[in-house]
């Protein structure tokens, strides 16, 4: 079943002397469940088609699809909405608000989705275990170390069971050993929780783990490789 | 997390900007307060003392005799105007008075003076003119005397010079004044009043006698039991003329009435006048004094007294210092609106700093799935505490002081005094009590808050989530 559907998808940057064309025609899907990242150099494209695909930026031309529901007809308020219930996403520099908790992190897209207490303690706290992070639960980020605040970022990302998960050069600020052991929760989550990955990487480690690689360059699709 | 708790907690992200920011918020609610109760409450005092010490809440009045101050424009005042005024229930009492001019002389010495008709007893219920008589007066003999007095503090001998042809009218003063402690030296009083003592008598109705202001008994240099001769010109044309034993020297605050002000007993000065029976003004002793009660009492009364005769009521008898205080007040105003002027830059410049350094948190916020309106309310909040943490401590410190301040006004002594008076200002800072004013502070910072988080809420609202993203 397809989450996420692109059709055509340019993405052009006015520059004040030449246009910057980012993405360039692009059309692929992702099908739930999907482990997949998007590979290519600096400045291929990358970072802009994750944006486009989180409802972040617009596309110039061409249309996208997360569940059947096109983004360009949400409004704002709407479009953000969405995001909360079907994308999560992870960034390169894990970004967790300072002032909350690893547990109140965790829980926060979900008390923006108001549910309940109860359920909300209980998903916070299998995710924290699910990351090993279950004793740092009330520890604030400044207390933890990069690997640890990018698996708090990655359980933040999956608490509120999105459709997918959007991860933007996770690894960049990881060291190896803290790479290793966040792929290896991400995997087996993706597992479990059947959610769809997708992420937008150089890094050889998460190419490797990625059961499908899409190279970009110039902002055009050059190679959609499926490793299964 | 309630955004009541993200608030709080962003709060302490920069300890000491928040801080920094409270404490501007504090010094200016702190200084505005203080300033404030200090103003209204002198305005207060000087309304006060300017109803209480001479023109009553309401006084009935010849019909244009305000305007015309001549004696001409006087009415008969009867037993039965008496009752009607008495019978209303908020008149406690009614004080007669006499007023008009004259030449007073002494000697080779003349001086214009005002001539005040009143009942000694009644007048005391208003003005209590009799605790203004003069009690120590510091003539050239008794400086000397009291500089070579080995047996007093120094300081008194070396200030007492200060003070010469000075009148006190309570000990109190006079100690203070002299850089002694009332209450700590008392024992020093005998020593100075053997020098500086003034014994005063009483004038009473039907007996000629004057009450002569301190100021002109110095100019015409006459003094208990010597006779003043007033001069002018009477009712309806008629000579006015008489001499009047001085029977006491009254001491008035302000140095303008005191150098011209004669008093004496109304049935006196109506012989004086040659207007038997008749007044200038009756001021009225009230009950309650609130402005609508005075209002209602004015109404009632207007319809019992003669057709020449009108109510007049204490605004129209100090229409000039009630403007002198209006414009003292836009003055004031304006010394606040630059004092919040520049704490609103403060808190502009801390909200301008933290929405930029928080720029990418609020993109990720928003990313997630944060409305904007739900973070602009955060930050709402945010200045709103850091807006009301200033205002509440400033409060909180400002109550005990003016409470204080309020029992205790700030009296000047000394030389500072005696310049104040020289101007016409009682030397005494007067606080006015906690009321209404203390809101208007907080409901000021609270839009000048408001005001200053009008550009990055804006910014917030119309935010790119892309670009926040890369900031």
């Amino acid at each position: 079943m397809k989450v996420l559907e692109l059709h055509n998808v340019h993405k052009i940057y006015n520059g004040s002397e030449v246009n910057v064309h980012a993405v360039n025609g692009i059309t692929i899907d992702f099908e739930e469940g999907e482990f997949s990242a998007i590979v290519g150099p600096s400045g291929s494209g990358k970072t802009t088609l994750l944006n486009m695909i989180g409802g972040l930026d617009s596309p110039t031309e061409g249309k996208i699809l997360v569940d059947n529901t096109d983004l360009s007809t949400l409004k704002t308020s709407d479009l953000i909405d969405f995001r909360m219930w079907n994308i999560g996403f992870v960034f390169q520099s894990y970004n967790l608000i300072p002032v909350l908790t690893a547990k109140e992190n965790v829980e926060f897209i979900m008390n923006l989705q108001k549910r309940p207490k109860k359920e909300r303690d209980q998903r916070t706290m299998e995710m924290l275990k699910a990351v090993g992070l279950g004793d740092r639960a009330n520890s604030r980020p400044a207390k933890l170390s990069g690997g640890q605040q990018q698996r708090v970022a990655v359980a933040r990302a999956l608490a509120s069971k999105p459709k997918f998960i959007l991860a933007d050069e996770p690894s960049a600020n990881l060291d190896s050993k803290s790479t290793e052991t966040l792929l290896d929760i991400m995997e087996e989550l993706n597992r479990e929780e059947k959610i769809t990955f997708i992420f937008s990487t150089h890094d050889n480690r998460v190419i490797k783990k990625a059961r499908r690689v899409v190279t970009i360059e110039d902002g055009k699709v050059i190679s959609d490789e499926n490793k299964q | 997390m309630k955004n009541l708790t993200l608030a709080w907690r962003n709060l302490w992200r920069n300890r000491r900007r928040t801080l920094i920011t409270v404490a501007s918020v504090f010094f200016a609610v702190f200084f505005a307060l203080i300033m404030r109760s200090l103003q209204l409450g002198s305005y207060d005092y000087m309304y006060k003392t300017a109803i209480e010490s001479y023109s009553g809440y309401l006084q009935v009045q010849q019909q244009e005799w305000w305007d015309n101050k001549t004696v001409n424009n006087v009415f008969r005042y009867t037993d039965t105007l008496e009752k009607k005024l008495l019978q209303d229930p908020n008149v406690n009492g009614t004080i007669p008075r006499f007023e008009s001019f004259a030449l007073a002389a002494y000697g080779p010495t003349t001086k214009g003076v005002m001539v005040m008709g009143i009942d000694p007893v009644k007048e005391n219920m208003l003005s209590g003119v009799a605790d203004k008589k003069v009690q120590y007066r510091l003539t050239p003999e008794a400086v000397a005397q009291i500089r070579s007095e080995a047996s007093l503090p120094k300081k008194t001998r070396e200030i007492v010079e200060k003070f010469e042809h000075v009148s006190f009218t309570s000990k109190n003063r006079f100690l203070t004044d002299l850089a002694l402690d009332p209450e700590k030296d008392s024992d020093l009083l005998p020593r100075l009043a053997r020098y500086a003592k003034f014994e005063n008598g009483d004038i009473h109705m039907g007996e000629p006698g004057a009450w002569v202001g301190d100021r002109l008994s110095q100019y015409l240099k006459i003094s208990i039991g010597d006779t003043l001769v007033l001069m002018g010109q009477g009712y309806h044309g008629t000579t006015a003329a008489g001499k009047y034993e001085v029977k006491g020297i009254i001491r008035q605050p302000s140095p303008d009435i005191d150098s011209k002000v004669v008093y004496l007993p109304v049935d006196i000065a109506q012989q004086l006048y040659n207007a038997p029976g008749m007044l200038t003004s009756v001021a009225l002793h009230l009950e309650e004094t609130g402005d609508k009660l005075l209002q209602q009492t004015a109404a009632r009364l207007a319809e019992k007294i003669p057709d020449n005769t009108r109510m007049v009521d204490w605004k129209e008898m100090n229409e000039v210092m009630i403007q002198q205080m209006e414009a003292d007040n836009m003055s004031g105003m304006f010394m606040l609106g630059i004092l919040y002027l520049v704490i609103a830059f403060g808190i502009f410049g801390t909200i301008l700093m933290l929405t930029t350094e928080r720029r990418r948190e609020f993109g990720v916020m928003v990313a997630i799935g944060m409305q904007k309106k739900k973070l602009a309310g955060i930050i709402t909040y945010e200045m709103m505490m850091i807006g009301l943490m200033g205002v509440i401590s400033g409060m909180i410190v400002c109550i005990p002081i003016i409470l204080y301040g309020v029992h205790h006004p700030i009296i000047f002594k000394g030389e500072l005094a005696h310049m104040m008076e020289q101007y016409d200002f009682e030397p005494k800072l007067v606080f006015e009590p906690v009321n209404k004013y203390f809101l208007w502070q907080a409901f000021v910072v609270g839009i000048m808050v408001l005001v200053s988080l009008l550009n990055p809420l804006r910014k917030i609202l119309g935010m790119k989530v892309v670009n926040a993203l890369r900031a």
